[in-house]
């Protein structure tokens, strides 16, 4: 009994995983159509959604019914716990992300970016948080949590400087309001996406050693 | 300190006894003065480097515990770590198996239990037991809870009513029983002569009870109910509970030992050892990886 359980935390376990992964492309993905107008893509980023639906549900009944077949403790349970939150905070990613691939759809008749915005450093930094959390939950490697709460202080920073830049930009040429308002709502998508990443990362530090730590 | 088993004729007490309205149903854990916030119950019972062989072989090893009062400890442990034995040290059950030897301290109310004199019949009033199978005397309902008074020297028959009452009320049992009280205790449910069992203990006014495994013979409805009447207990006693069922031990008590191979690996509240156990040793077991 005790090993078919494990067999399929295991096996949850790695799903769960794999959904982040797939919202983190999803995210990624949403941004690139973003910054080059993509919309035949964005169209296509945004149809992802539904098998982010699809999976959260799937996963999540599958944690309920281990919780409910095999009352798990102590670890096994503290691991259920993360599966749970990280399905969560990898849904709100992909949500996110397809929220991007909309914005990306809604701006196609606006005049393009003169340059690449600074959005895209942002989102390269955003996607590596996630992909070190996942890859942390993973591997069962703490080290690759050490920085992340100085990671997620630069993505502060740069949010809070593409908001000024762009305030600016549309105070000089109020045509680019629509594009750069947009813009403004892409940046702080990422910026909560990395939020996510922390907050994975908390649970995940719990479902391994038993102890809260707070990244902050 | 070493002491040899010794099953003498009881001698007059060396046991720490109080007074109480009724001599055998009351406030038997004393005075009751609430705990401030912060404030831990006492240790009721203490045990300090236990070691206990039956034969050449060394069933407990150097066990030091502190049982508080008021509380349930739940004991787990896969079969033969030694949790049983633990618990019949505690009102010397173990002496009744030959080529025992016991070493170390066990104290119940600041009184070392093994020391010469102690009256283990009177020990064995304070510190009552369960066992695994429902055991009712081929008695009525009522001589099964009257049994003990009557064995300590209450004779009146009004007062033997007024603790068979109660102890049947204690039990969650008085409603199922009321009216058929004169009747077999046989004819009872498993789940009801268990129960019966433990309005007997109670009908002699313990201090502590301890239970090993009261569950394990029962359905998950009279489980249930004998799970709901260990929560009313620790009210006005110290339960002691061995059981293999973790999630029982999860449910029901307020702090757990883990014993493997005749230690106690992990001792702590029942929170901290199911949700971060602090020895790995508990994690695996806890989790199924052995045992």
């Amino acid at each position: 009994m005790s090993e078919k359980f494990h067999a399929e935390l295991d096996l949850l376990k790695q799903d769960t995983i794999e959904m982040a992964r797939f919202t983190r492309t999803l995210l990624a993905d949403a941004v690139e159509t973003l910054v080059h107008d993509d919309v035949t893509r964005a169209i296509e980023v945004k149809s992802r959604k539904r098998e982010v639906q699809e999976r959260t549900i799937c996963l999540e009944d599958r944690a309920y019914q281990l919780i409910a077949l095999y009352q798990p403790m102590a670890r096994d349970m503290r691991e259920i716990v993360c599966i749970l939150k990280v399905i969560g905070a990898a849904e709100r990613i992909g949500r996110y992300g397809k929220d991007i691939a909309s914005i990306t759809k809604h701006l196609a008749d606006q005049p393009s970016f003169p340059r690449e915005p600074p959005l895209v450093h942002m989102a390269s930094l955003v996607a590596a948080m996630i992909d070190d959390v996942i890859d942390a939950f993973e591997q069962e490697n703490l080290s690759l949590l050490d920085d992340l709460a100085s990671r997620d202080d630069v993505v502060d920073e740069l949010w809070h400087s593409i908001f000024r830049q762009t305030l600016t930009i549309m105070m000089e040429d109020p045509r680019t309001i629509t594009r750069y308002t947009s813009y403004i709502m892409a940046a702080r998508y990422l910026e909560r996406s990395a939020d996510h990443a922390c907050k994975m990362a908390e649970n995940i530090h719990y479902a391994i050693v038993g102890e809260r730590i707070e990244i902050k | 300190m070493v002491n040899t088993m010794t099953l003498a004729t009881p001698e007059p007490s060396g046991l720490n006894v109080k007074t109480y309205e009724n001599p055998l149903i009351g406030d038997v854990c004393g005075d009751d003065v609430p705990l401030q916030p912060g404030e831990t119950p006492s240790p009721v019972i203490h045990t300090e480097n236990l070691n206990l062989w039956f034969g050449e072989a060394h069933i407990l090893q150097d066990i030091s515990i502190d049982i508080r009062q008021n509380r349930v400890t739940a004991l787990i442990g896969p079969s033969g770590c030694g949790k049983s034995s633990l618990l019949r040290c505690f009102n010397r059950m173990n002496d009744l198996i030959d080529h025992t030897k016991i070493t170390g301290e066990v104290t119940y109310d600041r009184e070392n239990i093994y020391a010469p004199g102690t009256d283990v019949v009177l020990l064995r009033k304070k510190i009552g037991m369960v066992f695994q199978k429902p055991n009712p005397f081929p008695k009525s309902i009522y001589e099964n809870v009257a049994y003990g008074p009557r064995v300590h020297g209450i004779r009146e028959r009004c007062e033997l009513d007024r603790i068979v009452e109660q102890s049947l009320r204690d039990a969650a049992l008085w409603e199922e029983v009321c009216d058929r009280l004169h009747q077999s205790a046989m004819g009872l449910s498993g789940g009801q002569q268990q129960r019966l069992c433990i309005a007997r203990t109670l009908a002699v006014g313990p201090d502590v009870i301890l239970m090993d495994e009261p569950c394990s013979a029962l359905d998950p409805i009279a489980t249930a109910k004998i799970e709901n009447l260990i929560e009313g207990l620790k009210q006005r006693y110290t339960v002691i509970i061995v059981t293999h069922n973790m999630q029982q031990a999860a449910r029901v008590s307020d702090d757990t030992g883990f014993m493997y191979l005749g230690k106690l690996i992990e001792f702590g509240a029942t929170t901290q050892i199911f949700e971060h156990p602090g020895e790995e040793l508990t994690e695996n077991y806890i989790t199924g990886r052995f045992g």
